[in-house]
């Protein structure tokens, strides 16, 4: 198997480069592909989309939460302007109340203000004062204190500079006895009638925080979120913390919230991201601040990072997963044919190549499979061919010896002729048709020894008349030998050699002696002379083919040698012992066989 | 399989990495109210306007920062060896933070050195303890306050004239009880009370002109400061000027001074109750030393939770005093200290 190897494979690698090699492709390896490609990809491709994703809920969740909270306070503001608006309708229906009136102290009136006060809970008192100060009317009936300094509140200033109805800030009723109230004051300059004579006072109605704290109440904003009350001027009217407030301990940064009547912005004056949404009423010019803390809103933001944290870890779970579970049902078929392949790459053609696997994988080594079935077949039909061409050739070669050789026996006839030898011619006519009789053979290629020495004794009775007794020759065979069968026309090629190349330049009488004995199985035929003798490199040369005998058959002695190899096998053949001066003996060697052609070669024997 | 277990370390180190980093970003920049917090509130007394905005300023505080307030006070100022049970118990019960308005400077030491010992951090609000194991005080300064009223009384007496102070919890009531401790009486008093009147003392002073006769302590009721009021008057017939050191003795003199009709003399109070202002604008009182009692309480609850959460916090609060009277009352911004904002 060396030589197909090295015909088909000349550049097989090396193992040692091979071990080398696979340290670095580790990193190359179809596996490490897939799943490094398949992860990077798909978790690239995750990261981006959360990202996106994040963006862009992120950005939905603080609009939806400023629009959210812009309704709320929207609601509240409306809620708030439908409560200003109830106590503004019941100032004015007590307006009224007291300027219909035909006198201010009718008791109807008096009746009229009780019930008034008693429809809503957080009224807290209604009042009319002159315009100096001095108590007209009012309910409930308590006594005032003293030292009120009413002239100089607000509520008061206010209503004696304007004839709108005006809206105090937050301040505390100190004007009756029982309790001191916070409260908001509406108050306005009105006509009424005392004794028969129009007057100007001024009528005052106090409510508590009762409702706006209820509306205020309403407000969720995220757990810490809330909605104050400004007035105009910047004082908190309303705030869930107020008396934190008052007491200083808090702080509001209403300066942006004064600049604009309707706005929302984002605060951080307090350190913390807020929310801010203001909306402003129509009657009162309160605003209505909404806070909201930025990052309670952003629970959603901070619930969609975690989500998505979690999201992409289970991501990457799932695709390493995948991709190594993928990326090995790919990859270990292609490793395996790989394995296989590299063992065929190294000689072992009968390496049988059974992958299962991916639809591809599985057809590749089936193809492979076919392809290396096809390698076998063709390596084994260039081998037949190669030997029939061969054979064929040495056919050729073979049957090349006989005319040749007639050519020069049939001039050594005619030379006998001449000289009127007939007896000798007849011998050589004789021994010629002999000789062609058992180098036809009928075509075969083997013959029996008895017939292989007969042919050569034809031939060398033959060249001893041409060579004019110039040498003498023996054939000895053992009688056993002579059954055995040969490939036909052996001899006479190293015979020719011999007396060619050694006897004839020979000055003495030369001596051919050729003897065929059986040794363990094998045939063992040894033509020795004593002639000039080689040189080692005209027997290496010999062998290789070099060297073609002049005049001789054109058989080369190689040829003889390739033969038996052929048919044989390459351990059987010639070899060569030849010493300068002293002769040479060639033995050939090869298995003793009794096949079918030797009783045909018998039968064709008897034939003649 | 080798490069299997590989990747499998990998996963469950990127999947560790993004469950840490996912925790990092949650970390809030506020005090963080996810925990409730036991927090024992002590006060003087459980009667009167003055704790009760303290408890309000206190209850506002932790609303905002969940916090469990207990509130406990004894029936009387007086009642140190309550106050000391009250702390103990409060040491059983594991309270995170004691806030302590100490009766007594001396009184409530050791048991304030004991709740330090259980790793309780105490505070001490309004009146302070004697004690360095305490984190800090919020309160006024009650010399401060003590000079106030002086030079407000003083004023109105145009520099001349007999006055009488009503204080309250000095020693010298409770000397009956620890008549055997060799400690002086003086440390067992009210360290505002000591400070007030040490106050007032150390600016009268100034003034030849100005005597204080007598200086009454009560318990911790109105009827006994009426009755040490009238006891006063009656004493001494020559008396120009009053002045009450807490929002106890104020109503107790006002009221004798409005019922026997002796608007000869002038009074400068303590304290802003609603009763107070009221008698304030109807002239039985000049004037009255305020202070910041709802602060006091939002603030002791906000530095203890500070002091929970590893915060440092100032070692003294001083919330301040001020000198209200009919003219100065109705100003916005005092109307905001004076009235609490009840809704």
């Amino acid at each position: 198997m060396n030589k197909p190897k090295d015909f088909f494979f000349p550049q097989r690698p090396q193992p040692r480069k091979r071990s080398k090699i696979r340290v670095s492709s580790k990193l190359r390896s179809i596996q490490l592909i897939i799943m490094l490609t398949f992860t990077a990809v798909t978790v690239a491709v995750a990261v981006i989309v959360s990202i996106m994703l994040y963006g862009k809920f992120a950005r939905t969740a603080e609009e939806n939460a400023n629009l959210n909270m812009q309704q709320i306070i929207e609601q509240v503001n409306y809620n708030l302007e439908l409560y200003v608006k109830g106590m503004s309708s019941i100032f004015e229906t007590a307006e009224q109340q007291i300027t219909t009136s035909e006198s201010i102290d009718s008791p109807l009136l008096y009746e009229r203000m009780d019930t008034l006060m008693s429809s809503r809970e957080d009224l807290v008192s209604m009042a009319m004062f002159t315009p100096q100060g001095q108590y007209v009317v009012g309910t409930p009936g308590q006594r005032m204190r003293l030292n009120t300094q009413l002239e100089s509140q607000s509520w008061f200033t206010t209503a004696k500079r304007t004839s709108e109805i005006s809206y105090s800030a937050p301040h505390i009723q100190n004007l009756f006895k029982g309790k001191y109230t916070w409260v908001v004051s509406i108050s306005k300059m009105i006509q009424y009638m005392e004794h028969g004579e129009l007057k100007t006072g001024i009528l005052l109605l106090d409510f508590n925080f009762r409702t706006i704290d209820e509306l205020s109440k309403q407000v969720k904003l995220g757990k810490r979120g809330y909605a104050y009350i400004l007035d105009p001027l910047g004082n908190i009217v309303y705030h869930p913390q107020q008396q934190l407030i008052y007491a200083g301990l808090k702080y509001e940064n209403v300066e942006p919230v004064l600049e604009y009547a309707f706005r929302s912005y984002l605060d951080e004056s307090t350190g913390e991201k807020r929310f801010i949404t203001v909306r402003t009423l129509a009657q009162t010019g309160w605003k209505i601040v909404g806070v909201a803390y930025y990052d309670e809103i952003v629970t959603t933001k901070r619930d969609l990072n975690q989500f998505l944290a979690w999201f992409l870890a289970v991501v990457l779970v799932c695709v390493i997963a995948v991709s190594v579970l993928l990326s090995w049902l790919i990859a270990s078929p292609i490793r395996k044919l790989e394995r296989t392949v590299k063992q065929v790459g190294e000689g072992d053609l009968n390496t049988p190549i059974n992958v299962s696997g991916a639809y591809e994988v599985e057809q590749l080594s089936k193809r492979f499979n076919m392809m290396l079935q096809r390698i076998r077949q063709l390596m084994d039909q260039i081998i037949y061919e190669q030997e029939t061409k061969r054979k064929g050739e040495l056919e050729v070669l073979q049957s090349q010896i006989n005319p040749h050789f007639l050519y020069n026996t049939l001039n050594s006839v005619i030379r006998l002729a001449e000289r009127g030898k007939t007896d000798e011619v007849v011998t050589m006519i004789q021994s010629l048709s002999k000789f062609f009789r058992i180098s036809l053979s009928k075509g075969k290629n083997f013959i029996t020894m008895q017939e292989e020495l007969d042919h050569i004794r034809h031939y060398l009775v033959i060249q001893s008349f041409r060579f004019k007794n110039k040498f003498r020759y023996e054939i000895n065979a053992q009688e056993e030998v002579l059954q055995y069968q040969t490939i036909k026309l052996i001899l006479q090629p190293i015979v020719e050699n011999a007396l060619y190349h050694g006897i004839e330049m020979l000055p003495d009488e030369g001596l051919i002696s050729i003897s065929a004995v059986l040794q363990e199985g094998l045939v063992v035929i040894r033509i020795s002379d004593n002639g000039l003798g080689m040189s080692k490199e005209t027997m290496n040369v010999l062998l290789s083919g070099g060297v073609k005998s002049e005049g001789g058959s054109g058989v080369g002695v190689r040829n003889v040698n390739e033969r038996i190899g052929l048919y044989y096998g390459r351990e059987y053949g010639l070899t060569f012992e030849s010493e300068l001066e002293e002769g040479t003996t060639v033995t050939i060697i090869f298995p003793a066989r009794l096949t079918e052609e030797a009783p045909e070669a018998k039968k064709e024997e008897t034939d003649l | 399989m080798k490069s299997i277990r590989f990747w499998l370390t990998l996963l469950l180190c990127s999947v560790l990495w993004v469950s840490v980093s996912s925790c990092f970003n949650s970390s809030p920049a506020y005090i963080s109210t996810n925990k409730t917090r036991n927090i024992h509130l002590i006060v003087k007394m459980n009667k009167g306007d003055y704790w009760n905005t303290v408890k309000l300023g206190a209850e506002a505080a932790a609303k905002e920062f969940n916090v469990k307030l207990t509130f406990k006070a004894p029936d009387s100022e007086s009642d140190i060896d309550e106050q000391v049970t009250m702390v103990e118990d409060s040491i059983k019960e594991k309270a995170d933070v004691i806030i302590l308005a100490a009766s007594s400077y001396m009184g409530l030491a050791q048991v304030v050195d004991q709740a330090a010992y259980s790793k309780i951090p105490v505070i001490s609000v309004d009146a302070e303890v004697g004690s360095a194991r305490v984190q800090t005080y919020v309160g006024s300064n009650g010399y401060e306050a003590g000079q106030k009223s002086a030079e407000r009384l003083i004023q109105l007496l145009n520099g001349y004239g007999e006055i009488g102070i009503v204080n309250f919890t000095n020693a010298s009531v409770n000397t009956g009880n620890t008549s055997s401790g060799s400690t002086g009486s003086i440390d067992f008093g009210a360290r505002d009370a000591d400070e007030r009147e040490k106050g007032f003392l150390n600016y009268a002073a100034r003034y030849t002109n100005v005597k204080v006769v007598q200086i009454s302590y009560t318990s911790s009721s109105t009827a006994d400061a009426e009755a040490l009021t009238r006891e006063m008057v009656a004493n001494h017939p020559n008396l120009r000027g009053i002045a009450t050191l807490n929002e106890i003795a104020s109503q107790g003199a006002a009221k004798v001074i409005q019922n026997s009709g002796l608007d000869n003399i002038k009074m400068v109070a303590f304290d802003s109750s609603p009763s107070m202002m009221e008698l304030l604008q109807e002239g039985t009182v000049q004037a009255t030393v305020i202070q910041n009692p709802f602060s006091n309480g939002y603030l002791a609850v906000k530095y203890a939770v500070e002091a929970l959460e590893g915060v440092a916090v100032p070692e003294r609060v001083d919330t301040g005093t001020k000198l209200i009277d009919l003219e100065n009352m109705l100003w916005p911004e005092n109307q905001k200290l004076l009235f609490p904002f009840v809704r």
